[in-house]
């Protein structure tokens, strides 16, 4: 593949099309999309809202399936897969980072990367997983006591604690001040450059697509263009006028 | 699956979170349990001492009583089939009279072998020992009734026996498990051991002093096959065998008032202990179902995010189930302390009406046990539909705000010349109210079941009012019975009894006879009553007098019902004693008893039957005064031929006082617990509904309006539904009433159905009460609501 630059590919997407049944009327989601997600990279999707992005995501991350087309994550086609097979796969090979953080406002810090812990056959240690995300000191406050910023990261400690080969983000930005942005899209560029992770993000934020190896854009549920950044763009070279 | 610690955590702080509702649901299940579990417990305290009671003291299967047999009777009745064991012993009536006490004492000696031997029928000692000093004048007395009086062991007793006072020295006291239940005769329904004295006396005394040297009144026996047709036929075969000897009557266990009485508390409370706790759990299940849908719809998010983490559905489900097995298993624990509060409670009750050793609270693991796994099974029951609705969401699904609720027209809408006049508040009110239809369906079953408790329970404290007036008020008038040992002429009643010079007197003859429609028979004593009866006035159903016809019988409802006849019918009616020749009997009326199987008939007509002109063996008299009172008492103990005096006044008290006792605290026990059901579920419901809309409240408060303008919305809701659930449960509380009456329709007794309006108007308010305090704790909510940040909240 061209577009990964000697990356494997870690997952294909292949004429994959989602149908939502709304009521008597079918309302196309995806329409024939072919993707592949390479190994350690940082791909961002953008698009309009109702482009198709969430369920895009929702397709890479196992959370739903495909009407149509394939996903196939090393050999196997997740499309097809059973119910226990896809919780194994979010299990182990992904972490999701949420727009509205999704914290279980009844769980401190350290205890809502420990419910992804508990679960997952090769943790990292929760305190570290939020040291990663310098929120050390914060790991007994509940999400009420922790400003956006601070929730999000610990979403990422918790999207990270399971150690998965990709961390996918719905709008990870899309609730935060510019300020606060900035420091959560630095941390993303950092779990890629020194864990490796493969990055997925969404957003309709057009502005932080130089911080991706490549960019895809949806438009009406199919992919209109992908992109290659020659060179990736620091965070703080962002535009954010 | 086990719950992982994190989610263990995050279930405890969110049921914290809930502490309010769920502790009134948790309430709602104790009950459930509490009652389950003591009323079981009860139950095998109380089977299991009657049990071992009559097991150790080997209670007879039946009584066969004669005028008199040689003692070797007892060998040709043991050769009979199916007769397993035999006694021959003397049964005799007595008068005691007490120092110290004015009345005489109606009793029975029953006689006991001089060294003690294992017998039929035996006692347990309580206090003293048995026979064995060299004069044989001694009695082992009947322990209650030696309690009731101070009496024990070296204390003398003075007793008539047949035709003179003995004085006997009590050397024990004891009890017998044919005497747990001590009603003298004419006593009713209530247990009064002062006035019922049985002693146990040495069988020479006994055969000395009541001219039955060598002889037995009565034999007691056992059977291999106790099923009542085999009893039956066996009585017979014995009936057929002692025919010679005079058999005044024969009884099956079964049908002596001491075990019925027993037997039937017993199956009583086993239908009981399987019938209320289901309802509260039911109401619990209902409720919790209610509050957990809201919570799983309020962590919808979190369980797309779960799943999104990788956790199973087997684990979301396990997770939400949770909440019913920690609300299960408080009010199991909860229930199996107040369980066992009312256990001990409830067994100090027995104690006092049932003299059965050994009845003692015990704690039964498998009780326990099934009381924890019901309420658990229970509440889980209650979560299990939005459990499995919350698992099935696909990660992708669940991570979307939910579709928004019913906004549809309710059918009211639909009706515009009615919707148009609605205040806006009503309105609100009412969509809530058809929007949620499991929901006010749980309020209006949850007060519907509470209203009907209280009902019932006031009906059935009335019913037994009602019985207590119409036996002892509107059916006797007399004041005193004096009962004598064999007949006497009608005419010189006044003589024998002393009753002339003091009132008005009234003869009565009571046989025992066998009654038969055909293959249907029953042995009940037949009261004789003189033309003209004023002392004592059978009732129709309508409360008319009866006259008593010159020809025929009037039969009680139970007894015609029993027999399958009606008024015009025609019975075999056969006397046991005389010369027990079989007449046709007209049936001329049917009157309403209450308590036991009557029957009537002419005392004239009576008489003649056993060969008598006018003959009676009671008489009913209308004393003036106390001081006429202990005169008749002075005479009377004076008197062998007597061998009774009951008073009228003494048993009404008697009823009224023991059971008015129990009754109060089983009104107050019922009242308080619906209510607490009507407030949890009141509660529950009001509080899920809170939640639901308190983005409406927090508008509500921006727009200006009070905490209690804007509580008023809420209150109308639940005084609609439990307005409606109160209707319902009146209804329910007087269908309830009705299937009780039909329950309790026993041989012994009969419960009337008594709809008292101010019962219902009574049961309302107190329900109103209840409910009114679950809305005062909304109130509060409502004020202390942070209106601002519900606003400023996302979603």
């Amino acid at each position: 593949m061209s577009e990964g630059a000697e990356r494997p590919v870690l997952l294909s997407i292949r004429d994959a099309s989602r149908v939502y049944r709304m009521g008597e009327v079918d309302v196309p989601a995806l329409r024939a999309v072919t993707l592949d997600v390479f190994e350690g990279e940082i791909l961002v999707i953008v698009g309009a809202s109702g482009s198709g992005k969430s369920t895009l995501l929702n397709l890479i991350g196992g959370m739903d399936r495909p009407t149509a087309g394939a996903v196939v994550f090393r050999g196997e086609d997740l499309a097809v897969a059973t119910d226990r097979r896809l919780t194994l796969f979010r299990r182990r090979e992904v972490g999701f980072v949420f727009q509205l953080f999704n914290l279980i406002p009844s769980l401190t810090a350290l205890e809502n990367v420990r419910v992804a812990i508990e679960i997952a056959d090769d943790p990292l240690d929760p305190r570290e997983a939020l040291q990663l995300v310098d929120l050390g000191d914060r790991a007994d406050h509940f999400p009420s006591q922790l400003s956006g910023g601070q929730q999000q990261r610990v979403a990422i400690a918790r999207a990270l604690a399971s150690n998965p080969r990709m961390v996918l983000c719905d709008e990870p930005t899309g609730a935060l001040d510019s300020a606060t942005t900035r420091s959560v899209l630095e941390l993303l560029l950092r779990l890629n450059g020194e864990l490796g992770k493969t990055i997925v993000v969404i957003t309709h934020e057009r502005h932080i697509t130089p911080i991706a190896d490549r960019v895809v854009i949806l438009h009406d549920g199919t992919v209109a263009s992908i992109t290659r950044n020659e060179e990736r763009a620091a965070v703080a070279d962002l535009d954010w006028t | 699956m086990a719950l992982r610690f994190t989610l263990k955590k995050k279930l405890l702080r969110d049921l914290w979170g809930r502490k309010l509702a769920l502790s009134a649901l948790v309430v709602i299940v104790g009950i459930g349990v509490a009652c389950y579990v003591a009323m079981a417990s009860v139950y095998r305290d109380l089977d299991g001492a009657r049990a071992r009671y009559y097991r150790d003291r080997r209670l007879a299967d039946f009584a066969v009583d004669l005028k008199r047999a040689p003692a070797s009777v007892t060998e040709r009745v043991a050769a009979l089939p199916n007769v397993s064991g035999v006694r021959g012993r003397i049964d005799f009536a007595v008068l005691l009279d007490l120092p110290g006490v004015d009345e005489p004492i109606t009793g029975r000696a029953i006689s006991m072998p001089r060294r003690r031997a294992p017998v039929l029928n035996d006692v347990v000692l309580v206090r003293g020992g048995w026979f064995g000093g060299r004069d044989d004048r001694e009695a082992i007395l009947n322990e209650s009734f030696a309690a009731a009086h101070g009496l024990g062991p070296g204390d003398r007793i003075k007793v008539t026996l047949l035709d003179r006072q003995v004085d006997l020295l009590i050397v024990g006291t004891a009890l017998s498990p044919e005497f747990v239940y001590l009603i003298p005769a004419g006593g009713g329904l209530a247990p009064d051991p002062a006035r019922f004295g049985v002693l146990y006396c040495p069988e020479e005394l006994l055969e000395r002093s009541c001219d039955l040297e060598g002889a037995v009144n009565q034999i007691i026996g056992t059977v291999h096959d106790d099923e009542p047709t085999a009893i039956r036929n066996t009585l017979e075969l014995i009936g057929d065998e002692l025919d010679a000897w005079g058999v005044t009557n024969t009884v099956a266990a079964a049908d002596q008032p001491s075990v019925r009485f027993l037997a039937d508390e017993l199956a009583g409370l086993a239908v009981t202990s399987r019938t209320i706790p289901v309802v509260f759990l039911f109401v619990a299940a209902l409720v919790l179902n209610v509050l957990v849908s809201r919570l799983v719809r309020q962590q919808r998010t979190v369980i797309g995010t779960l799943k999104a983490l990788g956790y199973s559905s087997s684990q979301v489900t396990v997770h939400f189930l949770g909440y019913g097995v920690v609300v299960g298993f408080g009010g199991g624990v909860a229930g199996l302390a107040l369980g066992w509060w009312m256990q001990t409670g409830l067994v100090s009750v027995y104690r006092q009406f049932y003299a059965v050793p050994g009845i003692e609270a015990h704690v039964y693991p498998d009780i326990a046990a099934t009381g924890l796994a019901i309420s658990v099974g229970f509440a889980i029951l209650g979560t299990v539909k939005s459990v499995r609705h919350a698992a099935s969401l696909a990660p992708a699904e669940a991570m979307q705000p939910p579709p928004p609720e019913g906004g549809h027209r309710i059918l009211l809408e639909r009706m515009p010349w009615l919707w148009g006049r609605l205040s806006f508040r009503r309105r609100l009110v009412l969509r809530s109210i058809f929007r949620n239809p499991f929901r006010s369906g749980v309020s209006v079953f949850a007060s519907m079941v509470s209203t009907a408790l209280v009902v019932t329970t006031l009906n059935n404290a009335d019913a037994l009012d009602v019985i207590v007036r119409h036996e002892f008020e509107q059916v006797s008038h007399q004041d005193v019975t004096v009962v004598v040992r064999d007949p006497i002429d009608a005419a010189r009643a006044d003589e024998v009894t002393l009753l002339d010079a003091i009132g008005r007197i009234e003869p009565q003859l009571v046989i025992v006879c066998d009654v038969e429609n055909g293959a249907r028979r029953k042995r009940i004593g037949v009261t004789g009553l003189p033309s003209g009866n004023e002392l004592y006035t059978p009732l129709d159903d309508r409360g008319r007098r009866l006259v008593v016809p010159e020809e025929g019988l009037l039969l009680s409802r139970k007894l015609a019902d029993i027999l399958g006849v009606e008024v015009g019918d025609v019975v075999r009616l056969r006397p046991l004693i005389g010369r027990r020749e079989t007449v046709r009997a007209p049936i001329v009326g049917i009157a309403t008893i209450y308590l036991g199987l009557g029957a009537y008939a002419d005392l004239g007509y009576l008489s003649r039957l056993v060969g008598e002109e006018r003959v009676a063996n009671s008489v009913l008299g209308v004393v003036a005064g106390r001081r006429a009172t202990a005169e008749l008492y002075r005479g009377v103990k004076e008197r062998p031929a007597v061998i009774g005096v009951g008073e009228r006044r003494r048993a009404l008290d008697q009823i009224q006082q023991t059971f008015g006792e129990v009754m109060g605290t089983f009104i107050g026990v019922t009242v308080l617990f619906a209510g607490l059901i009507a407030f949890g579920a009141v509660l529950n419901t009001a509080l899920v509904s809170l939640s639901e809309r308190e983005r409406e409240v927090a508008t509500l408060r921006v727009l200006g309006y009070h905490p209690g303008q804007v509580s008023r919305i809420f209150s109308a809701e639940s005084v609609a539904l439990n307005g409606v659930g109160i209707g319902f449960g009146l209804l329910a509380g007087v269908g309830l009433t009705h299937l009780l009456s039909l329950a309790y329709d026993t041989e012994l007794y009969r419960f009337p159905v008594v709809i008292a309006p101010e019962n219902l108007a009574l049961a309302s308010a107190l329900m109103a009460a209840f409910i009114a305090a679950a809305q005062l704790v909304i109130y509060q909510l409502i004020r202390a609501l942070e209106w601002l940040a519900v606003l400023q909240a996302r979603g």
